[in-house]
């Protein structure tokens, strides 16, 4: 079975799917045209052409782990997405807009992945995210992702209480639809791979595999320009992430049922960061 | 009116959308008395705004460099006159960002839409 990567229609064949993406492309209907032209190309194919390209997109060579780390490295740092190129030399303003809508991102990522643990019935996967959410929104040993992230806010002139007054802008809303959207509509595999490879993009090895930079300015760390609560929720994903993702993905790979519904959410996902990495760059022109 | 889209001339189903540059779809509108070419009604729709934005009626060309990630810096050409802007759209083509610039900067990193 596959699924069109757009609006999850099933399918036998990539001739088949290209047919219907085809179809509605012609007919100008805009969630296809637009996951094509993100995703595929801009420029118009032939139906067998679509069908080829599809076919290679949605590979089954590899690991799940290195296909989305590909897909990451396609998506968020070809251009690079401007967000990361922010993410070089960072403002007060850009820093104060990654707080302000990360926020939003954190409790929503919470939910999501209770909903993975309401569906499985696997310990492991229970385990894993368990210690996730505790590790973002608890904390286990040291203060959580969450509370990491209000005393960053705080480092930088705002007050805890007037950060979580400030409710999230329509792009941030749009992403968190989308990955609720996929929650609802997908398995606990496909969710789990949407949510997880997310942590890829903030992976320290990342530069090794072929993207030009890391998510941020690795001397921030060490600098004297930004202070410590900075410095310490930016180190705290650093060191976290390639665990947590490389663990994730390949539980999914382990139990998901088809492999190429889970690479449509990962793709989905993408997408979303990218406008909910939209939200974050509107957020600190607002704040200039 | 001439419509550029990152340094290609847009606007026909033969060279492009006229807001993204994409030669999917079959989505025609009359803007300004003329008919353009665009993927979908959202590229249309972006499209629009920038117009509205311009505060120019008869307009001689638009210049837009960008894409959806980047955001898109325009050039809107008429009335003996130009207006120059920074225009990032949301996923449904409303304007989420916008400041006027004095002179078209040098544009960023882009990649597709
Ligand atoms: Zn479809
Ligand atoms: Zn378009």
């Amino acid at each position: 079975m596959l699924l069109c990567p757009a609006c999850y229609s099933e399918y036998r064949t990539w001739d088949q799917v290209a047919d219907h993406m085809s179809g509605l492309a012609t007919m100008s209907e805009s969630a296809h045209v637009m996951w094509l032209n993100r995703n595929l190309s801009k420029e118009e194919l032939s139906k067998n052409e679509l069908g080829q390209r599809l076919s290679e997109m949605f590979s089954n060579e590899g690991s799940l782990l290195e296909w989305a780390r590909n897909a990451v490295i396609r998506k968020i740092y070809s251009g690079p997405h401007p967000l990361i190129l922010a993410m070089q030399k960072p403002t007060r303003e850009d820093l104060l807009g990654y707080v302000i809508e990360h926020q939003h991102f954190l409790k929503n990522w919470v939910r999501v992945l209770s909903s993975v643990i309401e569906r499985t019935d696997r310990n492991d996967v229970i385990k894993y995210e368990l210690e996730n959410i505790t590790t973002e929104f608890l904390g286990c040993s040291g203060p959580s992702h969450f509370e990491l992230l209000m005393r960053m806010g705080e480092s930088l002139g705002m007050r805890k209480e007037e950060i979580q007054s400030i409710g999230p802008l329509p792009s941030t809303t749009k992403a968190i639809g989308e990955w609720r959207e996929i929650s609802f509509k997908m398995g606990w595999q496909e969710t789990m791979g949407a949510m997880h490879s997310l942590e890829l993009i903030a992976d320290r090895g990342i530069s090794s595999y072929g993207a030009k930079m890391h998510y941020f300015n690795v001397k921030i760390l060490s600098s004297n320009d930004y202070p410590k609560e900075v410095k310490r929720f930016l180190g705290e994903g650093y060191s976290a992430d390639t665990y947590h993702s490389s663990e994730a993905l390949s539980l999914v790979e382990k139990y998901a049922g088809s492999r190429q519904s889970v690479q449509v959410a990962i793709i989905k996902s993408l997408d979303a960061v990218s406008s909910y990495f939209n939200a974050r760059l509107e957020r600190a022109a607002m704040l200039r | 009116m001439k419509v550029t889209v990152n340094g290609k001339v847009a606007g026909s189903k033969e060279s492009g959308c006229a807001l993204c540059g994409a030669t999917w779809g079959n989505y025609y509108d009359v803007i300004c008395g003329e008919r353009l070419f665009f993927c979908c009604d959202l590229c249309a729709k972006g499209f629009k705004n920038i117009v509205d934005r311009s505060g120019i009626e008869n307009i001689n060309s638009i210049e837009i460099k960008g894409n959806y990630y980047s955001g898109r810096r325009c050039v809107v050409s008429g009335e003996g006159r130009a207006s120059s802007f920074f225009i990032r759209f949301s996923d449904d083509a409303e304007v989420s960002e916008f400041r006027e610039e004095q002179f078209p900067r040098k544009q960023g990193h882009g990649q597709s839409l």
